[in-house]
C-alpha cells in the first residue's frame, strides 16, 4: 500500500502548459492542429514549414489584434470552412469555398417562388408550384425537422409529380436532421459513405473506415422523382445530405458543386481564451473518396443573368423540367 | 455506523478530449457511508458501503469559459480488522468501486462533453483511533483507496460520440485499466466528536482521479472539506448498558 501510494503521488497526468504570450498562444494553436486536424496529409500541407513561416511574424510585444491576424492567416493555409479562431472581437474564417464562386442563389427570387402563403414545418418552408411540383426550401440543418413535420409535408405533396428540395445556401448543422430527411426517399438500406477518426497524434493515425448506412424511414416515404438543388454554399451537414441523396435511384442533383466540409469539427482553446474549431473526423463517400472539397451535381446548371433579371431561377426551372419529363 | 456529510471544496478538471487546459473552481459534494461488522473470519471483517456524488463548476485560465463536471461514486468493500490496541486498529481489504459521470464544456460544439464511466477493484486501507482529549472522546480515521484493476469507457482519440452512439462504432472504447494508465486514489481524514447527544464528523476528502487512455489524458483533483452527523447503528450493549468497546465495533 505504501509503495502504491508513492507511485501514485509521482504519477501526475496534467496539462502541457503554454505561456499566455504571443509565442505561447502560437505554439498552442500550432500543436492543436498538428495533433488533431484530420486533413493535413490529404491536403498535402507541410505543417512544420508553416510553423517556420508564421513564427517569424511574431513579436513579444505584438497586440492581440496583430496576433489574431497572424494566427488567422496560419489557419487559412488549411483551406477549410470548418476551421475558425474565435476571439471576443472577431472570427477568423476561410470562406473562399463559396466566396470565390458564382452564388447561384437569389433569396428574393426564391421568395417569389414560395409566394406569401407558403407553409413552414420545422426548418422547412414549402409550397406547391403552379405546375404541380412540390418545392421545399431548407435553409439550415441546424433547424430541426421532425418525423411529424415530414409526414405533414409529404402528405400535402402527395398529389405532386415530384419534389424539389432546395438546400442551396444551407451551411449545415445537425447530421441527424440530414439523415432524418434523406430517410424519406429510400425503400432500402443504402451504403452512403464511411467515417474515420484519428487514433493518435500522427498525421496519418486513423481508424479503419466505419460504414455509414442510410436506413429507410418506417413512416411515409416518397416514391416519385426528387431533385436536390445545390450550390457552393451547401456545406457540412448539407454536403452529407447531398452525398446521401445522390445514391438514391429517384434522386437527381442539380445546380453547382457543393462547398464540401466533410470533416466533423471539434473545439479546443488557447491559453488566452480564444476558441478554435478544426476538422477532426473525416467523412467519405461510398467509394471512399474524400468529399471535403464538395460534390459535383448530376446536372450542372448556373443561374443565368437574363433569367435572374426577370425574376426567374434557372436552377429551379431546370429541376421543374426534369420532374415533368 | 452511518454518516451523511456535505462539503464544499476545490476542483481541478482536465480532459484533453475537451480542452488542453485545466479548469479550476468549486466542488460541491455529498457522501453517505455505513460500516458494519460481518460474521466473516470469526467476526473480524467489516463491510463498508460508501456513496458520494459531486458537482463542480470550473473555469479556464482566461476565465472566459466554464465546465460542469459531476460524478457519482459507489464503493462496497470488506476490510479485515487488525486490532492493535483496545482503541487503535488497522483495516485492510478491497472495494468494488463504481463511477459514472460527465464533464460538460459550455463552449465546445461537436465535442461538448466527456462521459465518465469506470469500474475498479480497489485496494483499501484504514486506520481508526479512539482517543480522549480533555475528556472529550474523539474518533480519528484515515482511509486510502487505490484502484488496482478495472475497466474504463473512453472515446478513441479523435472519435465523436456521434460515431460511437449513432453509428454504433464502439471498437476500443472500453479499456482495461491499472496503475499504469489510471493512477488514482481517494483518501479521507475525519474526526468524530460529540455535540450534545449527537456525534459530529468533520472530514477532508482528497479525491485524485486520473487516466491516460486512448491518448486522452484526464484528471479531476478535488479537495473537499465536509461536515455531517454520525449515527451509531449497533444495538448490542453490555450489562451496564454501555456501548461495546471500539475494538469489537466496526468503527
Amino acid at each position: 500500500m505504501i509503495l502504491l501510494t508513492v507511485v501514485l503521488f509521482s504519477s501526475c497526468i496534467g496539462e502541457e502548459e503554454y505561456d499566455n504570450s504571443p509565442q505561447g498562444n502560437f505554439d498552442a494553436l500550432w500543436t492543436i492542429i498538428d495533433e488533431k486536424y484530420c486533413f493535413l496529409d490529404y491536403k498535402g500541407i507541410n505543417w512544420d514549414s508553416i510553423y517556420t513561416v508564421y513564427q517569424k511574424k511574431l513579436t513579444p510585444t505584438m497586440s492581440d489584434e496583430n496576433l489574431f491576424e497572424v494566427l488567422g492567416d496560419m489557419l487559412d493555409e488549411l483551406k477549410d470552412g470548418h476551421v475558425n479562431l474565435y476571439s471576443s472581437s472577431d472570427v477568423a474564417r476561410y470562406w473562399n469555398w463559396y466566396e470565390d464562386y458564382p452564388r447561384n442563389f437569389n433569396e428574393a427570387i426564391v421568395e417569389k417562388y414560395l409566394g406569401t402563403d407558403y407553409r413552414i414545418a420545422g426548418g422547412a418552408k414549402y409550397t406547391i408550384l403552379d405546375d404541380n411540383v412540390g418545392y421545399i426550401y431548407y435553409e439550415s440543418f441546424s433547424n430541426p425537422i421532425g418525423n411529424g413535420n415530414l409526414n405533414e409535408i409529404l402528405q400535402y405533396m402527395a398529389i405532386c409529380d415530384g419534389i424539389i428540395i432546395d438546400v442551396r445556401n444551407n451551411g449545415g448543422g445537425n447530421l441527424s436532421n440530414s439523415s432524418t430527411l434523406a430517410s424519406r426517399f429510400t425503400n432500402e438500406k443504402v451504403l452512403t459513405g464511411y467515417i474515420r477518426h484519428k487514433t493518435g497524434k500522427g498525421h496519418s493515425d486513423f481508424s479503419d473506415p466505419e460504414p455509414i448506412y442510410l436506413e429507410p424511414s418506417k413512416q411515409i416515404r416518397w416514391q416519385k422523382k426528387v431533385v436536390v438543388l445545390t450550390n457552393r454554399h451547401a456545406y457540412s451537414a448539407t454536403n452529407d445530405f447531398v452525398n446521401s441523396m445522390r445514391y438514391l435511384p429517384l434522386v437527381t442533383t442539380v445546380g453547382d458543386q457543393t462547398g464540401g466540409g466533410s470533416g466533423m469539427p471539434f473545439s479546443s482553446e488557447l491559453p488566452n481564451g480564444w476558441s478554435v474549431r478544426y476538422s477532426a473526423s473525416p467523412h467519405f463517400d461510398a467509394e471512399m473518396n474524400q468529399i471535403e472539397f464538395g460534390i459535383e451535381p448530376d446536372v450542372t446548371v448556373n443561374m443565368e443573368k437574363n433569367d435572374e433579371d426577370k425574376g426567374i431561377d434557372t436552377i429551379i426551372e431546370t429541376a421543374r423540367k426534369l420532374i415533368k419529363n | 455506523m452511518r454518516a451523511t456529510l456535505y462539503g464544499v471544496g476545490y476542483s481541478n478538471v482536465y480532459d484533453t478530449y475537451l480542452s488542453p487546459q485545466e479548469y479550476k473552481g468549486m466542488d460541491f459534494r455529498v457522501t453517505r457511508e455505513t460500516m458494519r461488522m460481518t460474521t466473516l473470519f470469526d467476526g473480524n471483517v467489516s463491510a463498508q458501503n460508501f456513496f458520494q456524488a459531486n458537482l463542480s463548476y470550473t473555469h479556464n485560465r482566461a476565465d472566459n469559459n466554464n465546465t460542469f463536471a459531476g460524478l457519482v461514486n459507489w464503493n462496497y468493500g470488506l476490510h479485515y480488522q487488525f486490532r492493535i490496541t483496545e482503541n487503535f486498529k488497522l483495516l485492510a481489504g478491497g472495494l468494488a468501486d463504481f463511477n459514472g459521470g460527465f464533464v460538460y464544456n459550455l463552449r465546445n460544439t461537436n465535442n461538448p462533453a466527456s462521459a465518465k464511466a469506470y469500474i475498479n477493484l480497489d485496494a483499501s486501507g484504514m486506520a481508526i483511533w479512539h482517543v480522549k482529549v480533555k475528556n472529550v472522546p474523539l474518533t480519528l480515521r484515515y482511509q486510502l483507496n487505490v484502484p488496482v484493476a478495472g475497466v474504463l469507457f473512453s472515446p478513441n482519440y479523435g472519435q465523436s460520440y456521434y460515431e460511437i452512439f449513432t453509428l454504433g462504432n464502439s471498437d476500443g472504447v472500453v479499456r482495461f485499466t491499472s496503475l499504469h494508465n489510471q493512477p488514482a486514489f481517494r483518501q479521507m481524514l475525519s474526526v468524530d466528536f460529540p455535540v450534545g447527544s449527537s456525534k459530529l464528523r468533520m472530514s477532508y476528502v482528497c479525491d485524485i482521479q486520473q487516466s491516460d487512455v486512448n491518448e486522452i489524458q484526464t484528471h479531476i483533483y478535488s479537495h473537499v472539506f465536509m461536515v455531517g452527523f454520525v449515527k451509531d447503528l449497533y444495538r448490542i450493549k453490555n450489562k451496564k448498558g454501555a456501548p461495546l468497546p471500539p475494538s469489537v465495533r466496526a468503527y
